[in-house]
């Protein structure tokens, strides 16, 4: 019943929409058509035709390239079958000694690097920050999740792909 | 009520976030009023078409109107908006170093206060509202006194020229200043004021200066601290439309200055130094209405209810007694303003419905449809449902009377609406829906009030009810049924009761301080008259600078009465009973006793009598002051009962849903009624400014005073 423009969507996106609107939206029943128009928004801001089909992080999308279904960064770069985890593909930076980490932690305590490494996942085309994961040194790269994107259309969306 | 041959002597106005309601009062207690919508950009226009209104019900110019009153009283918005819109004075702030984040670290209450309950428990939703002075304005500056007024460090001047210089540089419209405990020992402030100045004059500049300790000397650092800065955020606008209002009057003729009321229930000329005390005046009035009419009928314990488009607000006078309110909240700032204690609820007939489609789960509200665009049955532009929209479905609302017809109610395209938003979503009939969406509300309205009457420790029969409000008597059946009040009355001006209230107030001033005397439960002579000195010389003070101001307002000295007044509690309390003091001076260790005693009885009457705990010593918090000096005041006449048979008011019979079922009920003319009548439900009484649904069986009986007497079956 609640619906909203796709440019009051927009604003929410880009995190401009003024705060007493967005506290409106946020106390207001959940808008039927939002995943639609969210991902209109975003089709508009990616440089590519094929069409999203789910948004993984701020500029990583899941989308129908031809017959397949591929992870592909905002700037154009494919990570692949969006069923592999795309961040094998992606160049990663790991800062497990402390020099590396007090790069990112200037001011404050350190993790101890014998216990904990940080992992950053890159686009190799833009240079784009997709991800940022925490594990101990030795554990294999984290596969975040792998949508069941037609059970999601089907049974959330009630629009089966 | 239908020759009114002499002239109105008082023109009450009051403006609420909806509508501008307007009282005309003659000498004989003879009332007309007149509504318009507010104009929040120009409050004039909005006065004086609500003062047209009220004039054309009387049968008189608007030339005639102003030429002949002797008071206009106008309660606005101005500075409100001029708050909620963030468009006040540039302000900078110099404050104790080590203070300077007070602002943005706020209360924090004001992260949620005027928030649904669902709301307070999602935290994602807390905000705290926008700072009226940014960070980069705010100047810390080395200094410090004690809780005892002593100085622990001296203030650093040369900081103190620093800030000053920045801030003008800065191009500030005003610099306020609060330092700690300012309201024990003020002369850090006050010499911080001498240097601003200084700068400001030697820069050229024209900078207005306000300090903590001259806009109200209270305990509670973050609401003096918001009070100055609101004072001077917000107050020259709301002059300005204040201003605009006394232009208007006497550009018809009005002889004298426009008046305002005063959030603790006082008048004062729109020219009153500390403005931001008359913010919280609208609802106000009708506590003071009630008070009066309470002396009419003889009860002295009352509940009013004033149920508007947006809220329901709820007064009680307990044996007589009114409750102060020393920090109120306002836009969600903690102010210390002493302010007649109200409850609110979210409640009225503007509140927009949502229902779930998932959950089918129903909610009223919070949102209110205003005047803009307002219900959908306005046809103004509103499409979300709402209970005004349900009331007109139900036949509740005369579609063709509503504002006496000024607004023609298009039932048809509220119904629409209201199938295809609610009632298909919940799968049950439109009337059926409507009818339950009203109870809803209702029921909320109805829990409010029994909240408000156990708090009280009293029994709801010794309470009358008085129900007022645009909306007060649409729904007043539902409001009150099963809670057993003494009495339940409403009234024909019930749209303008609080514009009627504010006309029955005096002007007033009221200055007081934070103090801390605490007397031991087996204090000696000597202690006792020590303590009385004390007080009395603070009355003192405060009887000069009170008088002082009722004088430069234009009053005769020997017209105003001064009554001191003290905030006392059982020591280990944590909230303070406001006692009248029953002397102007503490002369002896008697005095000072008899004092105790009235405290002692106060305490008994809004609590209970074996409540009181005279073994934990008393504490006196602050010392205040209320200055008046009366005004001319409408009187209600009394006429002798006539027949009971209500013939004479009938106007015809309309189909309304009440209780499940359509009925015919008999409508009549609110203001055709005449004391002695007696009507009984399913009936609609009828007035221009408001409706009064009596449900079956009910009835309602007019008394000698032309109030109206609703009775459950």
């Amino acid at each position: 019943m609640t619906s909203y423009s796709k440019e009051v969507i927009a604003d929410l996106v880009a995190g401009t929409l003024p705060w007493p609107q967005t506290r409106r939206v946020m106390s207001a029943y959940k808008d039927d058509d939002r995943f639609f128009k969210y991902v209109a928004v975003l089709q508009d801001r990616v440089g590519w035709k094929d069409p999203i089909l789910l948004p993984v992080s701020d500029h990583l999308f899941i989308c129908q390239s031809g017959d397949e279904r591929v992870t592909k960064c905002e700037c154009g770069h494919s990570f692949g079958d969006y069923r592999k985890n795309w961040k094998l593909k992606a160049s990663i930076i790991v800062r497990d000694t402390e020099e590396s980490l007090r790069e990112i932690y200037p001011n404050s305590d350190l993790p101890d690097p014998d216990w904990m490494e940080i992992r950053e996942f890159i686009c190799p085309r833009c240079g784009t920050l997709h991800e940022v994961e925490a594990a101990a040194p030795g554990y294999p790269i984290v596969h975040d999740f792998e949508p069941d994107l037609e059970g999601f259309y089907r049974e959330w969306l009630g629009k089966p792909l | 009520m239908d020759q009114i041959t002499t002239n109105p002597i008082v023109i009450g106005i009051d403006a609420g976030g909806t509508m501008t309601d307007t009282i005309l009062v003659d000498q004989d207690g003879h009332f007309k009023i007149g509504k318009s919508a507010t104009t929040p950009k120009n409050e004039a226009e909005g006065f004086l078409a609500s003062a047209e209104d009220a004039a054309d019900a009387w049968g008189i110019s608007l030339q005639d109107l102003f030429s002949g009153v002797n008071v206009v009283l106008y309660s606005g918005t101005g500075m409100l908006n001029t708050l909620l819109s963030r468009t006040g004075r540039k302000l900078g702030l110099i404050t104790t170093k080590g203070l300077e984040d007070m602002i943005l670290m706020g209360r924090g209450l004001q992260a949620w206060a005027d928030y649904s309950y669902a709301d307070r428990l999602h935290a994602v939703t807390h905000h705290h509202p926008d700072p009226l002075v940014p960070r980069r304005r705010t100047h810390g500056v080395t200094e410090r006194i004690d809780q005892f007024g002593d100085v622990i460090l001296p203030l650093y001047e040369h900081e103190v020229a620093a800030a000053a210089r920045k801030l003008i540089a800065d191009k500030v419209e005003g610099i306020c200043i609060m330092t700690i405990f300012a309201h024990v020992n003020p002369v850090h402030e006050k010499r911080i004021a001498e240097i601003c100045r200084q700068e400001i004059s030697a820069a050229g500049a024209d900078i207005l200066v306000y300090t903590s300790h001259e806009v109200r000397p209270v305990i509670r650092e973050q609401s003096r601290l918001n009070s100055v800065l609101i004072e001077a955020y917000a107050t020259s606008r709301g002059r300005k439309q204040l201003k605009g209002i006394e232009d208007v009057s006497k550009k018809y003729g009005f002889k004298y200055g426009v008046q305002t009321l005063l959030s603790f229930g006082g008048l004062t000329s729109i020219n009153h130094p500390r403005l931001h005390e008359t913010m919280i005046s609208g609802p106000i009035g009708g506590i003071l209405g009630a008070a009066y009419v309470g002396k009419l009928i003889g009860n002295d314990s009352l509940i009013c209810s004033d149920m508007g488009g947006t809220s329901f607000d709820m007064g009680v006078i307990t044996r007589g007694q009114t409750r102060i309110e020393n920090e109120p909240l306002m836009d969600r700032f903690k102010l210390n303003v002493p302010t007649l204690h109200l409850d609110t609820i979210g409640a009225g007939a503007g509140m927009i419905l949502k229902v779930d489609p998932l959950t089918k789960k129903v909610s009223l509200g919070p949102e209110s449809a205003g005047s803009d665009p307002g219900p959908i049955c306005f046809a103004k532009g509103g499409t979300e449902p709402t209970i005004a929209d349900c009331d007109a479905i139900l036949g509740r609302l005369n579609p063709h009377y509503f504002l006496g017809g000024k607004v023609v109610l298009q039932v048809e395209k509220a119904r629409k609406a209201f199938e295809e938003k609610c009632s298909r979503l919940l799968g049950v009939g439109v009337e059926e829906a409507a009818e339950g969406m009203i109870e809803m509300l209702e029921a909320d309205a109805n829990n409010a009030l029994r909240r408000v009457i156990s708090g009280q420790g009293i029994h709801p029969s010794e309470f009358t009810l008085l129900s007022y409000g645009g909306s007060g008597p649409l729904h007043l059946a539902g409001c009150s049924r099963g809670i057993g009040f003494k009495d339940i009355i409403t009234f024909q001006f019930a749209a303008a009761f609080s514009a009627f209230g504010c006309t029955t107030a005096d002007f007033m001033r009221r200055h007081s301080v934070s103090t801390q005397i605490d007397i031991g439960a087996r204090a000696g002579d000597d202690e006792l008259q020590a303590f009385g000195t004390r007080v009395t010389a603070v009355w003192d003070d405060l009887t000069k600078a009170a008088v002082d101001e009722m004088i430069a307002d234009g009053h005769a000295r020997e017209k105003i009465r001064t009554v001191p007044f003290l905030m006392m509690r059982y020591t280990g309390q944590l909230e303070d009973v406001e006692v009248m003091a029953p002397l102007s001076a503490v002369n002896s260790p008697d005095d000072m006793r008899k004092i105790i005693a009235e405290f002692e009885a106060v305490y008994a009457k809004v609590n209970h009598r074996v409540s009181r705990y005279g073994e934990a010593g008393f504490s006196i918090t602050e010392l205040g002051l209320i200055a008046t000096a009366d005004k001319v005041k409408p009187t209600l006449v009394k006429r002798p009962l006539g027949k009971s048979d209500p013939v004479s008011a009938h106007k015809g019979v309309r189909e309304a849903y009440i209780g499940g079922r359509w009925h015919k009920a008999d409508l009549y003319e609110m203001d055709l009624l005449q004391p002695g009548h007696e009507v009984t439900g399913p009936a609609i009484i009828e007035h221009p400014a408001t409706t009064l649904v009596v449900h079956p069986q009910d009835r309602v009986h007019v008394d000698e005073w032309t109030l109206l007497h609703y009775t459950h079956a």
